[in-house]
């Protein structure tokens, strides 16, 4: 009995008992079987109205695409959304990053939600940043994801980049992940400030407004697909998700650049089966003793 | 003091795919034109295609400096032997000297994947496929490359080869006709590129038969 | 491949940050780059973070410590200044970022200086270097304002790691004042070339002069 005072019980969590074993071998040179990273592009800006969001859909497992549609624009509040991108400089498949993404969005999107009913009141951009990067920065960057949280609250909007380490930085555009630096490229020499309108005639506001926002929308949609196009760990299509004060649009596929290039008129068929070498078939009675009856199970 | 290694390394992965099939009287050799490394691609307009004499081409896929190498080793060697017997070199004689240029090089070898494809002495299609010491062997039809472990189980299934120990020994060429085995190359290259981050942009077709050499193109995925 | 940019790197703040006193307050002075390996992750970041009203922190080192480090410094800084009701001094602010780099020293990897203004000792600067030593910073006499952008803007001069723009904070009696000076203004040192406008300017031009740099 004694024993069980002494051990405490597990706590759940994360298990990071295999880290320093893992390092320690590594620096001995039994490196683990395959080092690469996830490739994705995201990216976000801010345009006078509010936020703007975009990713590509690839997941891969090393050279091999395994999702050609994934999402990576995560839900955090109503009002507010995350990018999410492993780039993992250690040996995790993407799987195992795709459920850290989940994990970590989820964890914090039902936090803010709590919040939102002791509070009452619109989750903040800056809480779920705090949040994140208060999750990040306790597992030391073993936790390798690196988001792009956008969102417009009671303050405005506001768009943030969060690494793995637990840092952030408050842009007006931003980019994340493999991609990153080709769709810095299209926002470095393209974006302008707030993506302004020229003419301030009221009656013609909604109209401009929607010009404005397909402005944005479109250098977002150029980012992302400079990522796809030139950086082989991005690819398929592209998701966008704006968020303006009174509410959001989630674009799902707004872009679908890379159709299948050709398909047989004839099509294929898989007819064949395994070979079949040998058939023999040996009935079991004859080489076990079977007792019938017996009890019947009991609870 | 421990001993110094060298921390770079003489290789690097171009990528890239290559599937030859043989037929009765073709043959189709064809490569994708993507050309990358890491996660970035050099150019999507590089042919991996190489034609070695008038009835023999090969497909190479691996690092772009020894495949260059090996195609220049390979176009002086025949040169010479044209020189000394005035005539072409045959696809299977080509095939022994690919081996035996790749074995000369066992211990430090040439980082490229091969496929040889073309007619033999009798007009029959016949394609060769090879590791990169120079194993070399008669098939029916090979793929090699970054997409290949995507391309070989579905070329496995359509078109089922006999053993290549049964006696008498039977002959390696796929049932098809030509048109049916260019648009399986193209279908699998569409299939790879769909899966294989290092296989697309553009695809490249050769099919040599009784009447010559002939090129073809088709657009891959560019993402 | 040797273009290898280790965006992966933990983000580090290869930085210039300098803080001065004069007489009647502080000025605090910061570059704008903070890189990940060869990578400007980030060209116009504030690494000139506020704590109170009156006390504000220059950020160097691991990104995410300095960070961390200062906003746990800003919320023990507002339940002090409660329980008083008073504003905190810089010489707590100060203690306060000592005590965590000291007792977290072997997890923290950043370099602060704390500077501000109180109504018991004026202006004052202190420096918390990588142990969590505190040094309290001299005085000095003269036009520091000036000083602080001629030292920032050589320092972006010659060392690659610091960049972008010179952001100043200024906290006296009567208050803070914000300063920001743009890399594209600021004096050139060493015969550079002026800065240029985006090449893609001249190459959209009605005539395009790309030769004519």
């Amino acid at each position: 009995m004694s024993k069980s005072v002494i051990e405490t019980p597990p706590k759940g969590g994360f298990s990071f008992d295999l880290c320093k074993r893992n390092e320690m071998l590594s620096k001995k040179g039994v490196n683990p079987p395959s080092f690469r990273k996830t490739g994705t592009t995201i990216v976000g800006l801010i345009f006078q109205d509010g936020v703007i969001l975009g990713a590509d859909t690839r997941a891969t497992e090393g050279p091999i695409v395994c999702d050609k549609n994934c999402e990576k624009i995560h839900y955090m509040a109503p009002n507010i959304y995350c990018c999410g991108a492993g780039t993992a400089a250690d040996t995790e498949a993407v799987t195992a990053i795709v459920i850290l993404l989940c994990l970590c969005s989820d964890m914090v999107s039902s936090q803010l939600q709590l919040h939102r009913y002791h509070t009452g009141r619109e989750s903040r951009v800056v809480t779920a940043l705090t949040l994140l990067k208060r999750h990040l920065f306790n597992y030391q960057g073993y936790v390798s994801a690196a988001l792009v949280l956008g969102g417009v609250d009671v303050t405005g909007p506001h768009l943030h980049t969060i690494y793995p380490h637990g840092s952030t930085d408050t842009l007006p555009f931003a980019t994340m992940g493999s991609g990153s630096l080709a769709a810095m490229a299209v926002f470095e020499s393209k974006y302008r400030e707030g993506l302004t309108v020229s003419s301030p005639i009221p009656f013609f506001w909604s109209l401009i407004f929607l010009f404005q926002r397909n402005e944005g929308i479109e250098l977002v949609t150029e980012a992302i697909c400079s990522g796809i196009f030139n950086d082989l760990g991005s690819g398929s299509n592209v998701d966008i998700c704006v968020i303006t004060k009174g509410g959001k649009e989630y674009l799902r596929n707004h872009l679908q650049p890379n159709p299948r290039t050709y398909t047989s008129s004839k099509g294929y068929s898989f007819p064949k089966k395994t070979e079949v070498l040998l058939t023999k078939i040996i009935p079991l009675k004859e080489k076990v003793e079977i007792i019938e009856g017996g009890d019947a199970m009991e609870e | 003091m421990p001993k110094e290694q060298a921390n770079w390394s003489p290789y690097d992965n171009n990528g890239g795919s290559c599937v030859a099939v043989a037929g009765a009287d073709y043959c189709v050799i064809a490569a994708d034109t993507r050309m990358s490394t890491g996660y970035n691609i050099l150019t999507r307009d590089y042919s991996k295609i190489c034609k070695l004499a008038d009835k023999c081409v090969m497909a190479s896929s691996g690092f772009q400096a020894d495949v260059k190498a090996l195609q220049k080793h390979l176009a002086a060697r025949h040169l010479i032997y044209q020189h000394q017997h005035n005539k072409q070199m045959s696809c299977p004689a080509m095939a022994q000297l690919l081996s035996n240029t790749l074995y000369y090089k066992r211990f430090f070898p040439y980082y490229s994947f091969n496929v040889l494809g073309g007619l033999d002495n009798e007009g029959k299609g016949c394609v060769f496929t090879y590791d990169a010491v120079g194993s070399y062997e008669k098939v029916g039809y090979s793929s090699q490359g970054s997409g290949s472990t995507l391309i070989m189980p579905f070329l496995d299934n359509q078109l089922k080869s006999p053993s290549p120990l049964l006696l008498p020994a039977q002959d390696a060429v796929t049932p098809l006709a030509e048109a049916e085995a260019i648009d399986l190359v193209k279908t699998v290259f569409a299939s790879a590129s769909e899966r294989d981050i290092y296989t697309g942009d553009k695809l490249e077709i050769v099919v040599i038969n009784a009447d010559g050499i002939r090129r073809e193109y088709m657009d891959l995925r560019k993402d | 491949m040797d273009l290898d940019m280790n965006v992966n790197a933990p983000h580090s703040m290869g930085t210039t940050i300098i803080g001065v006193t004069y007489n009647g307050g502080v000025v605090l002075g910061a570059d704008s780059r903070t890189s990940t390996g060869m990578y400007v992750a980030n060209r116009a970041s504030d690494k000139i973070t506020q704590l109170t009203d009156n006390v504000y922190v220059c950020r160097s080192g691991s990104a995410a410590d300095s960070q961390i480090v200062s906003d746990y410094v800003r919320y023990f800084l507002h339940q002090h200044t409660i329980q008083l009701g008073q504003p905190a001094t810089v010489k707590v602010a100060a203690n306060l970022i000592r005590l965590l780099s000291y007792n977290n020293k072997n997890m923290l990897q950043t370099g602060l200086i704390v500077g501000g203004w109180d109504k018991y000792e004026g202006g004052k600067i202190y420096g918390i270097p990588l142990g969590g030593t505190l040094v309290e910073q001299p005085f000095a006499i003269g036009d520091m304002h000036q000083l602080v952008v001629k030292a920032v803007s050589l320092a972006i001069a010659r060392d690659g790691a610091s960049g972008g723009v010179v952001r100043t904070v200024v906290i006296n009696s009567d208050g803070v004042t914000r300063n920001f000076y743009p890399g594209d203004k600021l004096q050139l040192w060493h015969d550079e070339l002026e800065p240029q406008n985006s090449l893609l300017d001249i190459l959209n031009a009605p005539s395009p002069e790309p030769m004519n740099i």
